[in-house]
């Protein structure tokens, strides 16, 4: 199992990529979605992917209709030109990759006494006006790059919030050759050069610069046209074109003082959008960004500079206030450090055929952890959609280490699982997929604040003490096969405590094997976390260790409070800027059945396959892969024994959760589903994978709806209520408003399934039922809703309406009938992503009707 | 022991000595000595670094606390790939795999189906590999013998002299000729697929599949053919030519024998050893495949694997490939050697011997 964020955010980066890009309308500053059209059964029928690692070929498969969408960035100036002035076309920008100046810092001279004019930070500020990054963006980069000068990327959240001294440094340190000269030719002077003709000199030999240049990307001529710059101050440059691994043993881990390299052209790139990058200073200037690295070992900021920096990596501000002022002076600061002189933003361009609505990621472009929910055509249910990119299934797919490559996590993480909480693409923000609400209890003093934009599903009060109750589960001992309280553990307190209400999500049937979601499908995976770090289990995984060090650091225990709807309360010592991520990063979610770990923990137990690429190799056995290949033999076996035995992992204690005779229930679907689809992958997402062909490298996704079964998933929102098929009930008066709006409509008399109920409590008993348990009372002509306030009527004049889920069914009502219609109207003509939704409705025109346009929402809710 | 068994065992023994020995150079020359693997190490170091620093989950850590982190991670990256084991023992294990063709684990790649197992990931590529380049390879190996056999009947005629003129385009390489076939079947007249296996999604019944793919070789296949097609029938043309002037040919010729009798025995007869040697190895060869070709088409065959290895300096890959091809050529040139004496009679085991 993997919890709310993991796979999601796992950003990865890297330097050297053989990318570029631009916005030639700056889409920078575009403002997030209103709304992300969520469907949780699917909106196409069927998902076709397949490779095509050639951009021009995918682009010409784009135009002629035979490819929906690229799940690759283009970066071809040239192929953007196409792009744009296709008819059948239409793009996106994300803007994770950025290029840099990286400085040798060492000297004044080297070793051999060469000398290294960069080590003077003057020199290096002065680097920043002396290279024309307009140029860089609209001769070299053809439009696909905007201007960048600190270690900030603009777009996103990080430069927003500090926009304005972004702005202000670019006019500072704007183009001004002659401006660059005279510094660098005074300090020059100040380091004992001489200007002979137009060449520097030192001790009779010219002022060499030794210029790594990265021949794979945009870089080989941002490097040629930096090169020049710097000859026309009169040095002479060594230009040294090379790949990243030629590059890297001379700048990454070669001894800068040896001076076999002075300026190299770095390049960086960023998957997740990140809402905090105050680390970066720290990282990118100092030598604890990368300790033991030669060449930030070879670092010396300014103490300021390095305190800065510091107190921003370790948190050592007490307010946010504190902390803006720490990020506007690091940012100043860095300019005048300038071991790298950041040049330009790459601006990525995404494709898709027109009609085709998808999300771009400011950092990661189409494929999003949400692209699977929200990707339709004129959110109408049906069709196929063609993706293809660069590549399709590259690694082992297993419940609990599986392969991190974007090409698998793509299809089986974003695709054809879910998760309790995604990031959205643009502002990084946990969004709620499976969760109602978190309410959180933070220490006081803790650097830490919820959101405007989640107000309606987040809630976050600061206490004196955050008290652990003795019975939360701290751990698992491993030895004696049983849970390990607060109490027993000697923890009595935590920083943080939230509580999640994630609804109704237990017993239903939500597994693409058409199993139901139940407690031990969240306990299982919990304890095999533990098993798997512990010495003495047969899941010992040490490659697991590290990061479950971590985890034990900052998780301190859970407890479930409530099945009905499920409630889970977390205690946690993590800290975050932003509340929603701690919840977001803790919140189990059980996006695959447990009986689907159970067969692959009896192939680990038997040494015969592992989950763990390290493992595997240590055993020298299968990565345990449930889509293709050797594994799926040996999973088959176990799958049989499982069956035959009813095995429950962890049986002593988790015979308190599943019966043998649930277990076998359990494999016995696992066994259909394997033999009519010829794989293990069974998760909770919009789509399952009716098939894999790996050596194809295609898979094709179908929708949850087309299961034989029927998969359970209440809505979360009116508008993923209104596109499933449902029922509905109304009596008296109000089935003539029902009609009026479905004609075809067969009204019952009670809910059958999932059904629109329409009417008021006192005409409508399910209403009347339904509302009761939820507290909404209707009194004479008013109506009160809890948390809502109170709400009035005057008839045929003013009157209000409400549109509440609760539970599988969606309730509308009015105070009086003007109401009801308005709520009815106003839910079936507008998409929105609450649950609850109070209307307005007001006779403006005189006509006694209920109209569109006199209809306000004037109260709307998650 | 009979001369032709002893012959045998004896060439067999060098032939696998030589295996031996470019096995091992090629473990050498693909690990620098064993200096990749610190090169290995800081890259697996620095990636890691890179990765933790970008992980919003880690955000809270402290840099002391990320630092720890990196270090540990780093370590099981470095055991998994064993990189924490000296280079000369790696190199031995990685002799023994090959050359028992056990062919151990890959440290980087995976197969299609996921598996490291370098056996997996050669035996899953080889069967496309088979299908388009060996195809290939037999059709052009055939245009070039009943072309070049045609053609040298007909020295100096028109058709001889445009096959002459022509032979220069199979300077182009195949790909290049693909992308052409590309640009018209699949930009212009969209009548064939642009590459890939099979189409997406593949037919679910196995005919379906089969025509599938077989309109997915079409492109490919004919870029190859189109390269070698006039150097084929040329080469050919003239290695028959060389053959028909011979003395034996044209005492034959003057005897009055039938012409086809003399192209079957005069001409082909002879000319079979170098024929079968070629063709052998034309076979042999096309089972590496062909990188640029595979990516012009996206076709997944172990041409590119191969790339990729020697790109992630994947070792036992490399070794992997590099010692089954060994194995294949070795066992080539020894079923040749059998079969030159069954084809020429002028050839026997243990003459060298008595003479």
């Amino acid at each position: 199992m993997r919890n709310g964020m993991n796979g999601v955010s796992v950003a990865i980066f890297a330097l050297m990529v053989a990318l570029l890009l631009l916005p030639s309308a700056s889409p920078l500053l575009a403002e997030p979605e209103e709304r992300l059209p969520f469907n949780k059964y699917g909106w196409f029928d069927q998902v076709v992917f397949f490779s095509e690692p050639s951009r021009d070929k995918a682009l010409d498969m784009l135009i002629k209709g035979d490819m929906d969408a690229y799940f690759i960035d283009i970066s071809d100036p040239v192929a953007f030109k196409k792009i744009k002035e296709s008819p059948q076309l239409e793009y996106d920008f994300s803007y994770g990759l950025y290029y840099e100046l990286t400085f040798n810092p060492v000297g004044p001279t080297y070793k051999d006494g060469r000398l290294n004019p960069f080590s003077v930070p003057r020199i290096r500020e002065a680097m920043n006006y002396v290279i024309d990054r307009d140029y860089i963006v609209n001769e070299i980069m053809g439009g696909l790059a905007v201007p960048k000068f600190t270690c900030l990327v603009k777009a996103l959240p990080e430069g927003q919030r500090y926009i304005d001294i972004l702005d202000e440094i670019e006019d500072m340190y704007s183009y001004d050759f002659d401006k660059g000269k005279t510094i660098i030719d005074a300090e020059m002077r100040k380091l004992g050069a001489t200007l002979v003709g137009d060449k520097w000199y030192y001790n009779g030999e010219p002022v060499k610069v030794k210029f790594i240049i990265r021949v794979e990307d945009a870089r080989k001529p941002i490097g040629d046209y930096v090169a020049t710059q710097l000859e026309k101050l009169g040095f002479t440059v060594e230009r040294m074109y090379m790949t990243f691994r030629e590059a890297a043993r001379y700048w990454i881990w070669g001894d800068p003082a040896e001076g076999q390299w002075d300026i190299y052209t770095g390049g960086w790139i960023t998957t997740a959008v990140s809402r905090d990058d105050s680390d970066n200073f720290l990282f990118f200037y100092t030598p604890e960004g990368l300790p033991g690295f030669p060449l930030w070992d070879a670092y010396k900021p300014a103490p300021e500079f390095y305190d800065v920096a510091k107190k921003l990596a370790y948190r050592q501000f007490k307010s946010i206030e504190e902390r803006n002022e720490l990020m506007r002076k690091a940012i100043e600061l860095s300019l005048k450090d300038s071991v790298r002189v950041w040049l330009v933003d790459q601006t990525a361009v995404w494709v898709r055929r027109k009609g085709l609505f998808l999300i771009a990621d400011y950092a990661g472009g189409y494929p999003t952890p949400i692209w699977a929910l929200t990707m339709n055509r004129d959110e109408k249910m049906g069709g196929t959609a063609r993706i293809a990119s660069a590549e399709v299934i590259s690694d082992p797919w297993n419940p609990i280490a599986p392969s991190d490559a974007i090409y698998d996590t793509m299809l089986y993480d974003y695709g054809v699982t879910e998760a309790a909480f995604s990031l959205h693409p643009k502002t990084g923000l946990p969004v709620p997929i499976n969760v109602k609400t978190v309410q959180m209890w933070a220490k006081e003093g803790l650097l830490t604040s919820a959101n405007e934009e989640t107000k309606d599903w987040f809630n976050l009060t600061f206490v004196d003490e955050v008290t652990v109750p003795p019975d939360a589960w701290y751990g698992w001992d491993v030895e004696n096969q049983k849970i390990v309280t607060a109490k027993e553990a000697g923890v009595t307190t935590a920083n943080v405590k939230f509580i999640v209400d994630y609804g109704d999500v237990l017993n239903r049937t939500v597994y693409h094997d058409g199993t139901k979601r139940t407690l031990a499908d969240f306990i299982i995976p919990w304890i095999l976390n533990f098993e798997r770090a512990d010495p003495k289990s047969p899941w010992y995984d040490e490659s697991s260790v590290p990061n479950f060090e971590v985890y034990r650091e900052n998780f301190v225990a859970w407890r479930i409070v409530s099945l009905e709807p499920l409630k889970i309360e977390y205690y946690v010592n993590e800290v975050q800027l932003d509340a929603e991520i701690i919840a977001a990063d803790y919140t189990l979610w059980p996006d695959m059945p447990w009986h689907t770990i159970a067969i692959g923990m009896l192939a680990e137990k038997n040494r015969e396959a592992a989950f763990s690429s390290s493992k595997a190799d240590k055993l020298d056995v299968e990565w345990m892969n449930y889509i293709a290949g050797p594994s799926l033999k040996i999973l088959e076996k176990y799958l049989n024994e499982a069956y035959n035995e009813g095995y429950i992992p962890f049986k002593n204690f988790m015979e308190k959760y599943v019966t043998t005779a649930e277990a076998k229930r359990r494999y016995k679907l696992y066994k259909e589903f394997y033999e009519k689809y010829g794989h293990f992958w069974v998760g909770d997402g919009p789509y399952y994978l009716e098939k894999v062909d790996a050596v194809a490298h295609t898979a094709l996704l179908k929708a949850v709806r087309l299961l034989p079964y029927t998969i359970e998933k209440p809505a979360r929102f009116l508008s993923e209520f209104m596109i499933y098929p449902f029922e509905i009930v109304a009596f008296g008066f109000d089935k003539s408003i029902v009609w009026k709006y479905y004609p075809a409509a067969d009204i019952k008399s009670g809910p059958e399934g999932v059904s629109l109920v329409v009417g008021g409590p006192k005409v409508n008993i399910h209403t009347k039922v339904a509302f009761e348990e939820a507290g909404i009372k209707f009194e004479g002509n008013k109506m009160v809703v809890p948390g809502a306030g109170t709400y009035e009527a005057r008839w045929a004049k003013m009157d209000h309406g409400i549109a509440i889920l609760i539970g599988d069914n969606l309730y509308v009502a009015g105070i009086t009938r003007f109401g009801t219609e308005a709520a009815l109207l106003f839910v079936k003509e507008h998409k929105l992503n609450k649950a609850l939704v109070i209307v307005k409705w007001e006779d403006k025109n005189g006509n006694g009707q209920v109209d569109l346009d006199e209809i306000t929402a004037v109260f709307e809710k998650l | 022991m009979p001369p032709v068994v002893k012959v045998l065992v004896k060439r067999a023994l060098i032939l696998f000595v030589i295996v031996l020995i470019a096995t091992y150079i090629t473990i050498l020359v693909a690990n620098v000595g064993g200096y990749i693997d610190e090169l290995k190490k800081k890259e697996i170091e620095f990636q890691v670094a890179q990765a933790v620093q970008n992980n919003p989950q880690y955000k809270d850590l402290s840099p002391t606390e990320k630092t720890a982190l990196i270090k540990k991670l780093a370590q099981v990256e470095i055991k998994r790939q064993g990189l924490d084991q000296p280079f000369i023992i790696r190199s031995f294990r990685y002799l023994w795999d090959a050359i028992t063709l056990d062919l151990g684990r890959a440290e980087k790649m995976t197969s299609d189906s996921g598996s490291r197992s370098v056996k997996v990931i050669i035996l899953e590529r080889l069967p496309q590999t088979i299908l388009l380049f060996t195809t290939a390879t037999v059709i052009n190996f055939f245009i070039g013998l009943f072309g070049g056999l045609s053609l040298s009947r007909k020295f100096g005629s028109f058709l001889d002299r445009l096959v002459i003129y022509l032979s220069p385009t199979s300077a182009i390489p195949g790909w290049f000729y693909g992308i052409f076939l590309i640009m018209i079947f699949y930009t212009w007249l969209h009548v064939l697929p642009p590459g890939g296996l099979v189409d997406y999604p593949p037919p679910p019944d196995p005919v379906g599949y089969v025509l599938s793919v077989l309109k997915h070789m079409i492109l490919p296949l004919l870029s190859w053919i189109v390269s070698s097609f006039f150097i084929g029938i040329y080469s050919n043309r003239t290695f028959f030519l060389l053959y028909s002037t011979e003395d034996y040919v044209e005492v034959a010729k003057a005897k009055g024998l039938p012409p086809g009798q003399i192209e079957r025995r005069y001409i082909l007869r002879p000319a079979l050893p170098p024929i079968i040697t070629t063709f052998a190895f034309a076979v042999v060869f096309s089972w590496s495949g062909a990188i640029i070709t595979e990516t012009v088409f996206n076709w997944p065959g172990l041409g590119l694997t191969y790339y990729q290895a020697i790109n992630l300096v994947d070792v036992p890959v490399i070794v992997g490939i590099t010692v089954v091809f060994g194995y294949l050529i070795a066992a080539t040139v020894f079923i040749l050697d059998i079969l030159y004496g069954l084809v020429d009679p002028r050839i026997k085991a243990g003459m060298g011997e008595a003479l």
